[in-house]
């Protein structure tokens, strides 16, 4: 990661952009941290759920008291224990659409009940739960709780699901149609597809995959009947968002009755900042038990209950010129929302896919319009690049498409139609407007770093060992840093989207950054220590950084989509520069000087000019917190906080090339070498933000080639453990080669932008275009993903899809 | 356990895991999955890596068992391969972390007195244990680096 182009931040102590080792680690190296599942409370009881065992009937009679009298087992409970408890709300209904759902009792589109009590919808809906004194009780007495279930027919597919005569889920839903939403310029784009010279066409699946942290999610509620108040221990990442969802939304209990913690978090990529079920399931049965009450998910039970990703079946169709000029693009999406509108799953599907279909090009006229139906299958929410990817791929198939029908080379199509520098802040027409860019600059550094030129030669000796090699390249703009709570309003999101941090300085000139965001593995406590410490020209290591728990930290909304560092590290910044404010206007009172005269440098003042006249950053943390002589204007202590909603998102963006080998023999496809040249304005910590990108692009592999969410005709998941669902392991990925170029945004005071996913977005269409390419010659157009072994193989041997 | 005697009856069909976890309250060995695929289970019996959820506790009585507990004391040094691994950032959530260090342990011992291992044989030991944050770049690169020390600790070119 080297070669920055763009200017650097104004520093204070240089430590930011550093990449300096992450303090957490050691702790994590060592096995020292704690997770949902140590958390060990005095008398804590073991919970385990009962998940439905088929995709959609008719419950008619739930009988548990073989159950109860287990050993073991205190408490067996169902719906009808909880028909005080709302339902789960969903707070991301598409924007400018009519949700058709149940309304919840505060308006919001109610989800799903805590438990189901008539019908069941997908596999792992769950229907009751078991407490028990240990784990393998409260799982072991799941068995003995009978169901009698009517048998309904089943849908799992979003297009069909939207057919005349299909199974119907939810009778407030005619038709299973959450919501028909669209974007862009229909009769101008219709238009411009009708002239143009050259149409290509695809049909494009891109498959439901499952998100996979290693650490499954789990909960722990803690009920205190001597003040009333709920604690939740929970693997979220948004512990002030599920708190705000659960007290208000939910439980219907006083916001300052509930408590939420996180502690280390195994990992999220978008599943982690849902509501489900046993989040409240927890609560309610440690206030009916008297005891703590624990709940830790097996990985089957992860794969049948946690929110799972992209999930479109599509048709889009690109227009150009005969030489290469894009003129317009345009989808049809049919997005499975699953069961349920999870907390934000129908706003993925449709607002973040959907705007960002054009990608970095500059095109005339584009429409996207996306049917959202129910099926009978696990809720759809984020997933690491969630939208992003999934319009990536659409837009960087159809370019080779393109490039293909006119005989011209991809990368030489792409750069045509890149949008200039000049353009910006440039308005894509589909409701985005990008904030900064230089793409050309970018492409071009991609483009000759991967040796592209070279690939005609590397193709030929490929082929004399028996491999066919091909190359693919692929860009994107990604859109982060929700939000603007304002315009988040516009898109549907019922909610704010800011983000907090506080300051406080010690009397011993020590800090506390508190931060209303939260880790899921993206080392806060090193690079929010950077912003704070750069800021106010300090040693880092005298700051500490503190989140996660509700009860100690202002509010925030967490850690999703890419946001951390673009929304909580500017309110950090902000927060340091109040903080920075208060200490010259003192600093003038305590060195006898004007204001003006005060120079703040090393985290101390001065006085200008008479660098003996000084007050170390110790010596002002001890007067402001002993606070004499200070005028009635300025208050004592040091403890400020922000609350940042930047005016616009920020945009990354980036171009990634891969190059794959297929073994002609088994149809294998190794990628042997791939190189992403990615732009996140400025980089608080290049270490931290290497391993993001390196991550990001070895999950996008992985569902180029390997990962897929199976149901069958009956709506079973086939694919429910790590033996039947792939996830890219350590041999199959190589070293990558990285760079970046950097162009800050305008949007937020350190010029950045969001970095942690951003490398999701294109590996899976490079490494399509990248397979296609190898079999062009075979007069192969496309294949879906994941690109098998056999599925190539058959393809190899002239097979149709 | 961790060079210390431990006395205690098990069930038959207890999983050396959940005594471990449960048991004695050595949470640093993880439970990621149910059908010993990840990894972040894996301890070391009589020296060698097993995934801890695949092994009965009955089985491995009268063995010698190391966690990550035992690499080192409470907020101590980290071992050499740990250490490699900080300078690589080669964990993000960490909870793939206790598993990586138990099952690379091996590997990274046996460099001193052999040839370093190669990049395909690094990325080949890795294949029992999952991790869905780093994509194992950093995680390779931190034992590349831990061999390297290792080997010119004891001489050998590097
Ligand atoms: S928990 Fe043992 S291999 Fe996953
Ligand atoms: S660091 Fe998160 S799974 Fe490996």
């Amino acid at each position: 990661m080297t070669a920055v182009t763009g200017e650097a931040p104004a520093t204070g102590s240089g430590v930011l952009g550093q990449p300096l080792d992450s303090r957490e680690d050691p702790q994590l190296l060592r096995g020292e941290a704690t997770y949902v599942a140590d958390i060990d409370l005095p008398g804590t009881a073991h919970m385990a759920i009962l998940g439905s065992p088929v995709a959609h009937a008719r419950i008619l009679s739930i009988e548990t008291k073989a159950a109860e009298q287990l050993p073991g087992v205190l408490k067996v409970a169902t719906a009808a224990d909880f028909t005080d408890v709302m339902p789960l709300p969903c707070i991301w209904i598409p924007g400018g659409v009519e949700s058709h759902f149940p309304p919840h009792p505060y308006g919001l589109p109610g989800a799903r009940p805590v438990l189901t009590g008539d019908t069941v919808r997908h596999v792992g809906d769950p229907i009751a739960v078991v407490v028990a004194e240990t784990p393998r009780q409260a799982t072991a007495a799941l068995a003995a709780i009978s169901v009698e279930y009517e048998p309904l027919p089943v849908v799992t597919r979003a297009d069909e699901a939207l057919a005349e005569g299909a199974p119907q889920l939810h009778e407030a839903v005619p038709g299973n149609l959450n919501a028909y939403w669209t974007c862009g310029d229909k009769d101008r784009t219709d238009a411009a597809i009708a002239a143009a010279e050259v149409t290509v066409e695809l049909d494009l699946v891109n498959q439901r995959t499952i998100n996979s942290p290693i650490e499954p999610r789990g909960a722990v509620g803690d009920y205190n009947p001597v003040t009333g108040e709920y604690t939740l221990y929970a693997t979220t990442q948004g512990p002030h968002n599920h708190r705000f969802l659960l007290s208000a939304l939910v439980l219907g209990i006083p916001f300052n009755k509930l408590r939420v913690i996180a502690p280390t978090v195994g990992g999220s990529f978008g599943t982690k900042g849902y509501l489900y079920p046993d989040m409240p399931l927890v609560l309610l049965l440690s206030k009916a038990l008297g005891r703590p009450v624990k709940w830790v998910d097996t990985r089957t039970g992860l794969m049948n209950s946690t929110v799972q990703g992209r999930d479109h079946r599509q048709h889009v169709t690109l227009a150009g010129t005969r030489d290469g000029r894009i003129t317009a693009v345009r989808c049809t999406s049919y997005a499975n929302l699953g069961a349920y509108p999870s907390t934000i799953g129908p706003g993925v599907a449709t607002a973040l896919m959907g705007r960002s279909i054009s990608g970095m090009y500059d095109i005339d006229a584009a429409f996207c319009e996306v049917y959202a139906a129910f099926t009978n299958t696990v809720p759809l929410g984020a997933q690491r690049g969630s939208g992003r990817a999934e319009a990536a791929f659409l837009m960087e198939r159809l370019v080779d498409r393109y490039a293909g029908e006119i005989g011209m080379d991809p990368a030489a199509v792409r750069r045509k139609n890149l949008v200039p520098k000049e353009k910006f802040p440039y308005d894509n027409g589909l409701g985005w407007t990008y904030d900064s860019g230089d793409y050309r600059l970018n492409f071009d550094k991609a483009v000759e770093l991967s040796g592209y030129a070279d690939m005609p030669a590397r193709k030929a000796e490929a082929r004399t060992r028996g491999k066919r090699l091909g190359v693919g390249l692929a860009t994107y703009v990604a859109i982060c840093g929700v939000g603007p709570s304002t315009r988040m309003s516009q898109e549907g999101m019922l909610g704010g989207t800011w983000e907090s941090a506080n300051i406080r300085v010690h009397p011993t000139g020590e800090v506390t950054v508190i931060v209303g965001s939260a880790s899921t593995g993206q080392s806060h406590g090193t690079v929010f220590a950077q912003v704070a410490a750069d800021e106010l020209g300090i040693d880092p290591d005298t700051v500490q950084v503190l989140e996660g728990d509700t009860q100690k930290a202002p509010y925030g909304q967490g850690t999703y989509g890419s946001r951390s560092y673009s929304m909580a590290a500017p309110a950090v910044a902000l927060t340091a520069r109040k903080i920075k404010s208060k200490l010259i206007r003192a600093g003038a009172v305590f060195l006898g000087i004007p204001e003006d005269k005060v120079v703040y440098a090393g985290g101390g003042v001065h006085e200008e000019g008479n660098e003996q006249n000084a007050k170390t950053f110790a010596e002002l943390a001890m007067s402001m917190w002993y606070g004499w002589g200070l005028p009635a204007e300025i208050e004592p202590a040091l403890d400020e906080t922000t609350h940042f909603d930047p005016p616009e998102f920020n945009y990354p963006f980036g171009t990634h090339v891969a190059v794959v080998e297929i073994d002609e023999l088994t149809g294998e496809t190794e990628v042997v070498a791939y190189t992403a040249v990615d732009d996140a304005g400025h980089i608080g910590n290049p270490k931290i933000v290497l391993g993001q990108i390196e991550g990001s692009i070895t999950h996008g592999l992985g569902q180029a080639l390997m990962e897929a969410a199976v149901y069958d005709e009956q709506g079973l998941l086939i694919s429910s453990d790590l033996t039947t669902y792939a996830l890219p392991r350590a041999a199959d990925v190589p070293f990558f080669t990285l760079d970046k170029t950097v162009t800050p945004s305008p949007n937020n005071p350190l010029g950045a932008k969001g970095a942690g996913e951003i490398a999701t977005v294109p590996p899976a269409a490079a490494v399509v275009n990248a397979v296609v390419d190898a079999l062009a010659d075979l007069g192969v157009q496309h294949i879906d993903m994941p690109l098998t072994p056999e599925k190539v193989w058959r393809r190899l041997r002239g097979e149709a899809q | 356990m961790n060079g210390r005697p431990e006395q205690f009856s098990a069930q038959p069909n207890e999983l050396l895991v959940e005594r471990l976890r449960d048991g004695l309250g050595l949470t640093g060995t993880k439970v990621g999955c149910d059908t010993g695929q990840c990894g972040t289970c894996v301890v070391r019996l009589d020296g060698r890596s097993v995934k801890s959820c695949l092994v009965l506790t009955a089985s491995a009585a009268g063995g010698e068992v190391a966690t990550i507990e035992g690499e080192t004391t409470r907020g101590g040094e980290l071992s050499g391969l740990q250490e490699a691994l900080r300078q690589e950032h080669g964990t993000q959530c960490g909870f793939c972390t206790p598993g990586m260090v138990m099952a690379l342990g091996e590997l990274v011992e046996n460099t001193a007195d052999r040839e370093a291992p190669t990049e395909p044989e690094i990325r080949e030991w890795l294949t029992g244990n999952l991790c869905r944050c780093t994509g194992y770049h950093s995680v390779v690169r931190g034992v590349q680096r831990a061999c390297a020390t290792a080997r010119s600790a004891a001489g050998q070119e590097v």
